[in-house]
């Protein structure tokens, strides 16, 4: 009821406030005429009546303020007054908007490419319905087999729909140069279970997942502008892949990459037989749950549906679970959405910190605003209406702070797309979605609330504490702060050194780590190395007879290119990353299924170890004379040695892979080479196999050509040599080992450089709050400290007693920021290698270089302080 | 515990007076309260408005223009129903105040 009676007032405002005035003036009258009949003369009827009545100004801002509207139009008046106000004081507005701006910017920033890249990397209805359906055995996730995924397609409820898909390298020809593209193979219900549609064109639907009919492709907007440039007739367009002609049907929408790195989509057309496959682990099995069913519910079912197939097919599921785990955890994986938490975190601590700064600068202000404040209250002004009106005044700063944020994280994002390398975006589903969006806008927003409210809510309250006759009396001479208001500000800015060395030292921590992973492959001599990737069509190099002979005659017309020194094939480069497990059985010893036995197959050509510079411990290397004619032989690390043969010399002794597709041949060890990390992360070493190319070549290999001088000046001459072989095989990613390697790192690189930007931030802001912390309290000091000097007080003392204040602060701030940054260190040292979370020399020296800059900010005001000229500092008081 | 407070007290003499005299202008309650407590109770005559509005808004009283008898348009305010419910719990509350009050003074 209240509230329609106060909408009312909306219509009708001008006519209410002139019925306010009509009614005290109607008061005041009738006064003035009892006055009159009482005996007293009109002008002194009047003055009477006008002095009974009180405040007319004051009394008619009541009654307006019991009016909605009115107190609305209240505030209009409120936020023209505080934008005066902040016109008045320029240096404050400015600097005060700027420190906000950069703390909204950053977070802004972050926050976007968080959203994209963590929260909705792909932009399909109700993501968090669709689930990844995989298997699981003590050795962590395997893909499934088609036969199992037909099984659980048939068995489950809990699926509205279900897709598969695996994934392909193939070449690319007839449509500009030859190159690799990756395909994900996916059955026509994978567009329904995104519920993804296309772009152009049209997906493709389930007549054309039969053999024979599926020679349609869509693509993906990356690869349609990449390799179409964007053209709008590519649908109906040829191309050949694998070498098959496909027809173009459709391009899917920028917003929906997945798998992140797929630039087509083939129909997966499977025969009967590969329906019928329960050996060949190779596919990824999608489902969209039905509406009302849990993630849980449908992990419950699939847990029965896997336990009926593993007691149905014992030889190929026993041990076997079936997870269901959200798609979107698949996407992200484990330590993406750490990053960002640890970065968002870091960067929401640079808030406070500029919060901190803001709130100080407002105490600083408040000061000077006393008189202001005095004489508003002794005008009338209610504490709830001065109160109001300061906090208008730190909302449109946080506003305007607010907008040069956006600003300022477009630049950030900006640089941050800039910096991120194309080869790398493609693996990141949502990197290209990334942009200050409506959510990112929302987020700039309320963050600029916040700063705002909680900058100058203490301040604030401060600045009402005012003494009214005392401030009047003293009129505007007095700049003495309140003993409360400098209670604040120190905690304020031992709050600020306390998460600047909170963060320094975890982004110091970071960069340390970070280095010594960069550092960690010196030993290969990265950087004189040229390398590349080819991946060998099937139709030419079916056979690994073909394939053998390819390696070797192309790492020999490598060779003979001057300035080239070895040159080398591998399917995996140390620390890479990419290797893959396998299991193995050892001659003359029992095979116990599920007992874990595995290990890293890499085949690698015979100047592998020369060109890596890996030493072979014992036994020999691979030589001309291995060929696929002789007996197949194979290296092993020295890991491998201790862990399955007991330190024995395994030499000799003949092992045999376990592939559940292929038999592969028994292989005699014949040598052991040294130790050498293929994982930049994980350092437990899995144990090697090395086979030949000449012998059991794979499909794809990345070459190692060892240069005397600068690598990419042999990129043109080598894919000449190449090309001079088989001109239609593409060759991709030229670049040297020292960048591949690197690549590997970028996302921590991203995490060391933000966490680095932020903790400058911090660092620079820490120091201008204990700068304006210490200024504030020498400049109100300033009569004790002339009273001390004319005392005899020497000036090394004041120097000394304003410095022994700062120490406080910044030792109190140090102490709280130490503890912060223990458990921040612990945080990295879960990301990084090699990082100690408590490395004696960084948190010592860090310590020992915020303690030297906050004194260094505190050293001006203090020698400001001994500078004090005792005459004239007596006199101005 | 009883609720009360100045602001309280100004609005149940306010209502008191409404519901003793049926319509009156502001300044006629000002009068009707000096009067009524034998002029020890002077109200800030001005101070009366914001509260007299706020009871508007909160539906306790309601409000027309007429003419008073010497001929001068002056707003009248009329308790309501709901006013009259909140007088009765406000002259409670008050009475248990002065109770209180009085048995803290006369304490021994």
């Amino acid at each position: 009821m209240a509230l329609i009676r106060r909408l009312r007032n909306l219509f009708r405002r001008d006519h209410l406030r002139d019925e306010i005035d009509d009614e005290l003036q109607a008061h005041i009258a009738m006064r003035t005429d009892d006055n009159i009949a009482c005996g007293m003369r009109p002008d002194e009827a009047r003055r009477d009546a006008l002095v009974r009545f009180g405040n007319r100004t004051s009394t008619r801002e009541q009654v307006t303020a019991a009016d909605a509207v009115l107190s609305l139009e209240g505030m209009v008046r409120e936020v023209r007054y505080a934008l005066r106000q902040l016109w008045k004081s320029p240096g404050f507005t400015i600097t005060a908007a700027a420190t906000i701006a950069l703390g909204i910017g950053a977070n802004t920033a972050i926050f976007s490419s968080m959203d994209a890249v963590v929260l909705r990397p792909l932009a399909v209805p109700a993501l968090d319905r669709v689930v990844v359906v995989t298997e699981q055995d003590q050795r962590g996730p395997r893909q499934a087999t088609l036969a199992n995924y037909e099984d659980w397609k048939r068995q489950s409820a809990a699926f509205e729909e279900m897709a598969v898909r695996t994934e392909a390298g193939m070449s690319l020809t007839g449509a500009g140069d030859a190159a690799n593209v990756q395909a994900a193979l996916t059955s026509a219900s994978f567009f329904p279970v995104l519920r993804v549609q296309a772009l152009l064109g049209r997906v493709y639907d389930e007549s054309e997942c039969q053999p024979g009919r599926d020679a349609v492709v869509v693509l993906s907007y990356g690869f349609w502008r990449r390799q179409f440039a964007g053209d709008p007739n590519a649908v109906g367009r040829k191309v050949v892949l694998a070498e098959r002609t496909y027809t173009v049907i459709g391009v899917l929408p920028r917003t929906v990459q997945y798998p992140s790195d797929a630039d087509v989509f083939l129909p997966l057309a499977p025969t009967p037989q590969q329906l019928a496959d329960r050996v060949g682990r190779n596919y990824i099995a999608m489902a969209r749950l039905r509406d009302g069913v849990t993630v849980k519910q449908a992990q419950a079912e699939m847990r029965i549906v896997g336990e009926r197939l593993a007691t149905m097919y014992p030889a190929v599921n026993q041990g076997m679970s079936v997870r269901v785990e959200p798609l979107l955890d698949d996407i992200n994986g484990d330590l993406t959405p750490l990053y960002y938490k640890l970065v968002m975190g870091a960067t929401l601590f640079v808030l406070l910190v500029v919060c901190a700064n803001v709130a100080n600068l407002q105490f600083a202000r408040g000061i000077s605003r006393r008189p202001e404040i005095a004489m508003r209250a002794a005008l009338g002004a209610s504490r709830m209406r001065l109160m109001r009106q300061l906090l208008t005044e730190n909302l449109l700063l946080g506003l305007i702070g607010g907008v040069g944020g956006i600003a300022v994280g477009a630049v950030y994002l900006h640089f941050t797309l800039l910096a991120m390398p194309p080869r790398v975006a493609r693996y990141l589903a949502g990197w290209s979605n990334i942009s200050l969006n409506g959510r990112a806008l929302g987020f700039s927003l309320a963050l600029a609330v916040v700063a705002g409210v909680v900058s100058g809510f203490m301040p604030a309250l401060d600045a009402l504490r005012v003494n009214l006759t005392e401030q009047l009396k003293a009129g505007s001479r007095s700049t003495t702060g309140s003993g409360h208001a400098r209670r604040l500000r120190s905690i304020f800015a031992a709050a600020q050194i306390a998460f600047a060395v909170a963060l320094v030292i975890g982004a110091a921590l970071m960069a340390k780590g970070m280095t010594a992973m960069l550092h960690l492959p010196d030993t290969f001599a990265p950087e004189k190395a040229l390398t590349f990737v080819v991946e060998l069509p099937e139709a030419r190099y079916g056979t690994p007879r073909e394939q053998a002979v390819w390696y070797a005659s192309s790492v020999e017309r490598l060779r003979a290119l001057p300035g080239v020194t070895h040159v080398a094939v591998t399917t995996s480069l140390p620390y890479s990353d990419d290797t893959w497990m396998t299991d193995f059985e050892i001659e003359n010893r029992t095979y116990v299924p599920g007992k874990l036995q595995n290990a890293q197959r890499i085949a690698v050509s015979e100047d592998y170890f020369a060109a890596m510079k890996i030493p072979i411990v014992e036994g020999r290397s691979f030589t001309a004379s291995d060929t696929a004619d002789s007996v197949p032989v194979a290296l092993v690390s020295r890991g491998f040695v201790q862990r399955y043969f007991a330190g024995a010399s395994p030499l000799g002794h003949r092992i045999r892979l376990r592939r559940p597709e292929v038999r592969t041949p028994w292989l005699t060890v014949v040598g052991i080479a040294q130790e050498t990390n293929y994982s930049l992360w994980d350092e437990s070493h899995p144990a090697v196999v090395y086979m030949s190319t000449a012998q059991l070549p794979l499909s794809f290999a990345t070459y190692v050509v060892r240069t005397e001088g600068a690598p990419m000046a042999l990129a043109v001459s080598a894919r000449r040599a190449l090309a001079a072989l088989d001109p239609s095989l593409p060759v991709d990613g030229e670049m040297s080992m020292a960048q591949r390697l690197n690549e590997n790192l970028v996302g921590l690189e991203y995490v060391a450089v933000m966490l680095g930007i932020d903790a400058l931030i911090a660092l620079l802001l820490a120091a201008i709050g204990i700068f304006g912390v210490m200024a504030a309290l020498v400049s109100e000091r300033t009569r004790e400290v002339g009273v001390r000097l004319a005392m005899g007080a020497r000036r090394r003392d004041i120097l000394a007693m304003i410095l022994r204040r700062a120490s406080w602060l910044t030792g109190a701030g140090l102490a709280t920021g130490l503890v912060m940054a223990f458990a921040l260190a612990k945080l990295t040292a879960n990301l990084l290698r090699g990082v100690r979370p408590d490395d004696p020399v960084v948190f010592v020296s860090i310590t020992a270089a915020i303690a030297a800059i906050a004194l260094g900010a505190s050293w001006i005001p203090a020698r400001h302080a001994a500078r004090i000229d005792p005459m004239r500092a007596l006199r101005s008081e | 515990m009883a609720k009360n407070d100045l602001q309280g007290t100004l609005d149940l003499l306010v209502l008191k007076t409404l519901a003793q005299n049926g319509a009156l202008h502001g300044y006629g309650i000002v009068l009707h309260i000096q009067n009524a407590s034998g002029e020890l109770l002077r109200v800030e005559e001005g101070s009366l408005y914001p509260a007299l509005h706020r009871m508007e808004q909160s539906g306790w009283v309601v409000s027309e223009w007429a003419m008073t008898e010497t001929n001068r348009r002056a707003k009248y305010y009329r308790l309501t129903a709901q006013g009259r419910r909140h007088l009765q719990q406000a002259e409670e509350s008050f009475d248990q105040l002065v109770k209180g009050v009085r048995a803290v003074l006369r304490y021994a």
